[in-house]
């Protein structure tokens, strides 16, 4: 608990929860850009990972937690969520592929 | 002999032990959100393969209305913002302000759920089901009411959770680190939502 004690501020909170809903917003216009589906992909997915980042450092604390617990919260999910991604994809677009015309 | 073990089992674990230099409730909190995090992206990687796999994929503005989902991801993240508070205000010991923000963020979820439950019966009139739907790939379906009702579960649980804490501020049994504990599972929920909203409905 001590490790969390400096992080109590109402008025950060709230800045993030508006840094959120603005990249909201831009997700949500994304699709209207007149970027290639490829940028707009990229823009989305830069913008998911700022929001999880927010939410993981600002709300949930990790900012304020010893980064051995960090580490350990989001080394095991970003390894293992890899390691399934990238095996899953594999046959993915094999799989995509072979029903290509 | 269970009376002679127990007392041996608890000076094997002292209790002031604190991993990765948080209390036991919260460590276990954060290995509970480690697992269910992996379950979700089991799901969503199931998701993008089944995805990747089919020849087509329904366009999705012509099945959701994204004003709606827009309305319930702004319900949710204010609800982890009031959530946030409530722990501030449960650090400063201000256990009415604390209340306050746990019932405005009991009162989201509320609100999260009534327009999920809105958008499954839309979708639901328009025949759509687990197995079957009129835009033309049946796996589409599957996938939509697999994961928004398995995090939907996940909202519903966080309510129970969190009108259990809110109960017990109100009454002064809770702790600043209950109200804390509380908060990781609805931050986890909001969390999980992100990736849904960006996977379903944007990508």
């Amino acid at each position: 608990m001590s490790s969390t004690g400096s992080a109590a501020s109402y008025k950060g909170y709230w800045i993030t929860w508006g840094i959120m809903l603005a990249i909201t917003a831009i997700m949500l216009a994304a699709d209207s850009l007149p970027w290639s589906k490829f940028a707009v992909v990229g823009l989305l997915l830069a913008a998911m990972l700022v929001k999880i980042s927010l939410i993981g450092g600002e709300f949930m604390h990790l900012r304020w937690e010893k980064p051995l617990l960090v580490w350990a919260v989001a080394g095991c999910i970003l390894f293992f969520s890899a390691f399934l991604f990238i095996l899953i994809a594999f046959d993915g677009i094999r799989i995509a592929g072979m029903l290509q015309p | 002999m269970p009376s002679v073990v127990e007392p041996a089992v608890s000076s094997a674990v002292p209790q002031s032990a604190s991993p990765f230099g948080a209390g036991w409730q919260k460590s276990m909190m954060w290995v509970f959100i480690v697992t269910d995090a992996l379950l979700f992206a089991g799901f969503l990687a199931s998701y993008g393969f089944v995805r990747l796999a089919s020849p087509q994929w329904p366009n999705r503005g012509e099945i959701f209305d994204l004003r709606l989902i827009a309305l319930m991801t702004f319900v949710l993240i204010s609800s982890s913002a009031t959530m946030a508070s409530a722990v501030a205000a449960a650090q400063r010991q201000d256990r009415k302000m604390a209340g306050r923000f746990l019932l405005l963020t009991l009162v989201g979820g509320l609100c999260f759920l009534a327009m999920q439950a809105y958008e499954w019966s839309h979708l639901i009139r328009e025949g759509a089901t687990l197995h079957s739907n009129p835009w033309g790939v049946p796996l589409f379906t599957s996938c939509f009411f697999l994961i928004t009702g398995f995090h939907g579960s996940h909202v519903l649980t966080g309510l129970i959770v969190l009108a259990s804490t809110t109960v017990r501020n109100a009454r002064g049994r809770s702790t600043t680190y209950g109200v804390e504990v509380a908060g990781l599972y609805w931050h986890f929920v909001d969390l999980v939502w992100v990736f849904i909203f960006t996977f379903f409905y944007l990508l």
